[in-house]
């Protein structure tokens, strides 16, 4: 009715401004409009039910898998949406049962790929079950992007014109969107998986990608006072050139003492030598401009930096060759209830969280000495102990934290282990202090369970994320969240900061990861082409790189300034807990669901990228080194500013 | 359609206390009561992985309930792991085993024991990339397991320097697998049957059973070590293996090192076969020849396959300890060798050797009728080693014997005779033997002493009217002669297993010996005879 109206009105205002020819054309318009209508109609009545979905994607389907082999790969990438779709339209339709039937028949084609998808999907019965599930929705109102080259589409085009088949045709023009590529068909299965794309529109999501960020590290950094300090050195050192003779002919006399000059020596050789290679590194990492911080810092301590200052210059340099070692933290008798661990920067505080809300918090150093003290009088009074099992031993080793009233999903110890941070399903987040052991402040913000928290590389900012799919910046000193990043299709399940605090990374179960300007709380990057949820983020010391786990076990490599991903990492079979990178960015570290540290050379493929790029030849990360553990899951992996890594996991 | 039929939405709602629940809400509600479920695992996957976890528990269900605002399940679960029962009559329907609890009982329970508190434990995982080897680390062989996926990691990934060999698969075809499952089965079943003579046949002369030798090796090395007991598989195997040797068209040597100890084994083994009867120096004999044909033939491509075997076996040899078919196997494969081994590593032994052995053979000495007849073997294929090697050299030097080896064999000779004239009274069957004996005397005199003649040679002329006396011998190495023997063995009404035995053995000697007689002219008659003699001792 609306519709005819609005004709009205346009043929009046037509004939009002004389506008004749346009009017005929408008006229000769709706005729065919109206006649095609009626034809659809009549093929709608003939191919009317159920039936010709199902007949039409088998049809597709048999044609596809007969279909040249060259093409085939990229033919199969329809089949997937135009399954999904059939099966959505079906169940809209109102055929519970034959949709069912369908989805069945057809389902293992898919559940290679897309085994979750489907597991989400396969509950759907009713219309209005489509409208709740978040994921049928953005199906619905989304376009899957896919790739093919021009032939592949041209004879997919001509079966569909040959056929006749207007559901299948409906599907494929309401539903794909096609980005013909001239030339030859991509190379199978390297890029297979475009077709997961699914999501904002992509165009958005180039647009998004197009973005400039800087992803330079901050300038005035305490690296860079580094530089200062062992140009000084150097200087000291080569003054200090013509005591050494002396001192080499001092030291047979000194006799005992001799040690000491020997370590000084060495000492300042090996400050020299770090000094360099840092230097070294700066000088080819400042590619990227320095840049200026966005948030206002805090301030460091003059000790506290002389501290990291201490820390960089006794690193250990990483790389393919010479491996780290790992110190591993395992928590016993946890039966089944920590949730997430944590360790401080120094390797110190171990923090886990557990899922009867308590937060305890254990210092290693003492530690030692208690099990040394207790396997001392265990000697001496284990008769004494099993009657008294609470004496004065009976003290915890450990500093237990309550005040949540849910399971602890996260923990997160500020860069200098002063604070800790939690992030609870009661959708609260609790600041607590190591020195004071108690309990600062509650923020309160979220309103579903608050999945992941992390402090800022320079502490007091830190980012969380939720089931509320928004991600939130918080700083310390105010109980409101200060920026709230939205644009997430589903949960935010982990979150990252960037090493120059001016982005945070987020990956959800939406199976992207975004990246966010912290100061404007825009988006500015989409990665996508994880095939299940993103568990584990970590981004490269940089500045330019982000690596990303997900639940199937793959790690993907991105390059933040093109948004596209480097290389895949496959080596893990189960859910990747968590990733770090080493101190200068060599060797990325990966923890998994399978019991095993797998460290992986980042500058092999980095390098190879940088060079090659243009090329696009898939580079893949080298897997250096699996190390087992003997069944512990590791949950998280944390490199000293020394380069220790230090990891952690429940038996 | 639904996973949830109607009839449990009716149950559930009587159980609520709606009894007039219409079958039309229960279709809806059906599946959505479906939905509803698996959007809750949904959740519940969630919640389980953000504990890290890969295992779904009641914990995370409770957790995703409370996500969705749903009243949460009121209660305690206990700590145990859950008790799952089979639900009587339904194969795969299990429930939860949830006793009432008595208050009184739990009051009156005494305390549990604490359980332990959580506490971390520190340990290296790897220094600097290594891991060390302490208990707190996963034992070495489960590292160095995934050490070398990493390595076909690393290889896969660089796959484009990395030349990467696949496993080949082994493609036999049907005819192939047949036949070999035919021949094993004829081998092991039917060692004794004509079709099995056939089949060696076969083995010998077909060309297109290449593929199917490393199965064959396999087979026989595994089914050697089985069947130490049962003497015709040995004997059987080891004719399989004489005819793959024979093949030309297969190429046997990279299978040898799997199939020369089976071979050794039925050389040198202690015992072969179950029964006293079985003829096992028969088989050792055979085996014998078998390791030295294939020394002589791949010897030189093989340089220590010759010393590797003479070293095990004079080991057997030397070595009082071992049983004396030991010693037997051990002499007869040196002996097969030929007489440049025998010369070198048997004859410098001999005398220690005889002086042991001596004892053994005399009635007074060993009680045991079984040993001494072994005794009396290990003689004879000492002496016929010996004699052989002493042909090698007459046929060198027609003429012209070194004068110390006439002594060794002078002694030797010495002693056989003597113990032969101290046995003869000795042996139970002597009645039986008198005659038999004359009449194989009568029959080789005959021959021996032109023979001897034509040799020429003093020294074995010599010896022979010494050899020829003291028994009868191998005449059967000559064709006309074995039907004579075999005709005096059944004329001895002989009710001893081991002298019937003997015949046999002497029969099958006899045809080896034919081929040596043609080769090498009469000259080898007078050298064959100890073991002849041996043979009738």
């Amino acid at each position: 009715m609306e519709e005819e109206e609005i004709q009205k009105a346009v043929v009046a205002y037509l004939r009002k401004k004389g506008f004749t020819n346009t009017e005929l054309a408008l006229h000769e318009e709706q005729n065919r409009v109206s006649f095609s209508s009626n034809s659809d109609h009549s093929v709608s009545r003939f191919e009317n039910g159920p039936v010709r979905y199902s007949d039409g994607y088998s049809k597709l389907r048999l044609w596809v898998y007969s279909s040249l082999d060259m093409y085939k790969h990229e033919l199969l990438r329809v089949l997937f949406p135009v399954y999904i779709h059939c099966f959505m339209d079906l169940v809209a339709g109102g055929h519970a049962h034959e949709a069912r039937n369908f989805f069945h028949t057809f389902r293992e084609d898919h559940e290679s790929m897309h085994l979750r998808d489907l597991q989400k999907l396969e509950g759907i019965l009713s219309p209005l079950h489509l409208e709740e599930i978040e994921l049928s929705r953005s199906f619905r109102k989304n376009k899957f992007k896919i790739k093919m080259c021009e032939y592949s589409y041209d004879l997919l085009l001509q079966y569909l014109q040959k056929t006749q088949s207007f559901t299948m045709r409906g599907v494929i023009n309401e539903h794909i969107d096609f980005e013909v590529s001239p030339g030859q068909p991509t190379s199978s299965s390297g890029d297979a998986d475009f077709v997961t794309i699914e999501g904002r529109n992509t165009n958005l999501a180039r647009q998004i990608n197009q973005k400039e960020i800087h992803w330079g590290l901050l300038e005035d950094s305490v690296e860079q006072h580094l530089k200062r300090a062992v140009s000084d050195s150097e200087k000291a050192e080569s003054a200090n050139k013509e005591v050494n003779p002396e001192d080499n002919k001092k030291r047979p006399l000194d006799g005992g003492k001799q040690g000491i000059p020997v370590k000084m020596v060495k000492k300042d050789k090996l400050v020299s030598m770090v000094g360099k290679n840092v230097r070294s590194e700066t000088s080819a990492v400042s590619v990227a401009p320095r840049v200026k911080p966005e948030l206002t810092l805090p301030a460091t301590l003059v000790e506290v930096e002389q501290a990291i200052l201490d820390d960089l210059r006794s690193r250990v340099q990483l790389n393919s060759l010479a491996l780290p070692s790992i110190s591993f933290y395992t928590f016993i008798n946890t039966c089944n209830r920590l949730n997430c661990s944590s360790i401080s920067q120094d390797g110190s505080l171990v923090a886990g969280g557990f899922s009867d809300s308590s937060l305890k918090v254990w210092d290693i150093s003492k530690i030692d000495q208690l099990v040394k003290t207790s396997s001392l009088q265990g000697e001496k009074e284990s008769a004494k102990n099993e009657n008294l099992p609470a004496t004065e031993e009976g003290r915890k080793p450990y500093t237990l934290f309550h005040g949540h009233s849910g399971p602890v999903y996260s923990a997160t110890f500020s860069p200098f282990g002063e604070f800790l941070l939690s992030s609870s399903s009661d959708s609260t987040i609790r600041l607590w202090s190591t020195k004071l052991n108690t309990n600062l402040v509650c923020y309160k913000g979220h309103n579903y369970p608050v999945w992941d928290v992390q402090f800022s590389p320079v502490g007091h900012y830190f980012a969380s994320s939720s089931h509320d799919r928004t991600a939130r910046i918080w700083s310390m000193e105010r109980i409101q969240p200060l920026r709230i990043m939205a644009g997430h299709l589903s949960d935010v399940d982990c979150v990252q900061w960037h090493a120059n605090c001016n982005y945070i990374a987020t990956g959800s179960s939406d199976k992207t990861v975004r990246l966010w300007d912290v100061q404007s709380g825009e988006c500015v990057r989409i990665f996508i082409g994880h095939r299940s949820m993103i568990l584990s983020l970590a981004m490269s010391p940089d500045g330019c790189y982000m690596a990303s786990g997900d639940e199937d076990g793959t790690i993907m490599m991105w390059d933040l300034s093109s948004g596209r991903c480097v290389s895949p990492l496959v080596g893990h079979s189960s859910c990747v807990w968590t990733l770090a990178f080493s101190c200068e960015g060599t060797l990325l570290a990966s923890g998994s669901a399978d019991c095993t540290v797998k460290l992986w050379d980042v500058t092999a493929s980095t390098r190879a990228s940088r060079v090659e790029s243009k090329s696009s030849s898939p580079n893949r990360l080298r897997l250096l080194k699996a190390l087992p553990t003997k069944s512990t899951p590791i949950y998280t992996l944390q490199f000293s500013r020394r380069n220790l890594l230090f990891a952690a996991g429940a038996l | 359609m639904s996973m949830v039929p109607k009839e449990t939405i009716e149950v559930i709602a009587q159980s609520i206390g709606i009894a007039n629940l219409s079958p039309d809400v229960a279709l809806a509600l059906a599946p959505d009561v479906e939905y509803r479920l698996r959007e809750i695992m949904q959740e519940a996957i969630k919640c389980m992985r953000h504990s890290k976890r890969t295992i779904l528990t009641a914990d995370d269900v409770d957790s995703a309930l409370s996500l969705r605002n749903i009243e949460p399940i009121y209660g305690f679960a206990s700590g145990d792991p859950l008790r799952f029962k089979r639900a009587v009559g339904h194969k795969d329907l299990f429930y939860i085993d949830d006793r009432d609890v008595d208050f009184k009982e739990v009051i009156d329970a005494p305390l549990p024991k604490a359980p332990l508190d959580t506490a971390v434990v520190a340990h290296w995982l790897a220094i600097e990339g290594v891991q060390p080897a302490i208990p707190e680390n996963s034992p070495v062989e489960a590292i160095v397991a995934p050490s070398e996926n990493k390595k076909s990691d690393n290889s896969k990934e660089d796959g484009l320097h990395v030349d990467l060999k696949l496993p080949v698969k082994h493609v036999l075809s049907r005819e192939l697998q047949l036949y070999f499952d035919k021949i094993t089965e004829l081998t092991v079943t039917r060692p004794e049957s004509i079709i099995f003579k056939e089949a060696l046949l076969s083995l010998a002369a077909d060309s297109g059973i290449h593929p199917l030798v490393p199965y064959f090796s396999y087979f026989i090395a595994d089914e050697v070590a089985r069947s130490l007991n049962d003497l015709p598989i040995l004997f059987a195997l080891m004719r399989v293996v004489r005819s793959l040797l024979q093949n030309p068209h297969i190429h046997i040597e990279p299978y040898l090192h799997q199939l020369m100890p089976s071979i050794i084994t039925c050389v040198v083994a202690k015992r072969l076969g179950s029964r006293i009867a079985d003829s096992h120096w028969e088989l050792r004999d055979f085996s014998a020849n078998l390791a030295a044909s294939v020394c002589r033939r791949y010897g030189h491509v093989y340089h220590n396959l010759q010393s590797r075997l003479t070293k095990t076996l004079i080991n057997a040899f030397l070595d009082p300890s071992k049983a004396l078919t030991q010693h037997y196997g051990a002499i007869q494969g040196l002996a097969a060798l030929g007489p440049g081994v025998v010369r070198l590593l048997v004859l410098p032994n001999l005398e220690p050797y005889l002086q042991l052995l001596e004892p053994e053979m005399q009635l007074e000495k060993q009680k045991n009728e079984m040993k001494r007849k072994e005794a009396w073997r290990v003689y004879g294929a000492l002496l016929c080693a010996a004699g052989k090697c002493l042909y090698d050299r007459l046929k060198l030097f027609p003429g012209l014997l070194s004068p110390p080896k006439h002594k060794v064999w002078r002694s030797n000779g010495r002693v056989a005779t003597g113990t032969l004239n101290k046995r003869k009274p000795s042996t139970i069957h002597s009645a039986q033997q008198p005659p038999f004996k004359k009449m194989a005397v009568d029959g080789a005199i005959g021959i021996m002493q032109p023979i001897a003649m034509t040799t020429g040679s003093q020294g074995a002329e010599d010896r022979f009217p010494t050899q020829s006396s003291g028994t009868g011998m191998g005449q059967s190495s000559a064709a006309g002669q074995v039907s004579v023997e075999a005709i005096g063995g059944r004329r001895a009404p002989t009710g001893s297993a081991v002298l019937a035995q003997a015949w046999k053995e002497d029969l099958d000697a006899g045809h080896l010996l034919a081929s040596l007689y043609q080769l090498f002219g009469e000259g080898v008659l007078s050298f064959i005879q100890p073991v002849e003699m041996s043979f009738f001792i």
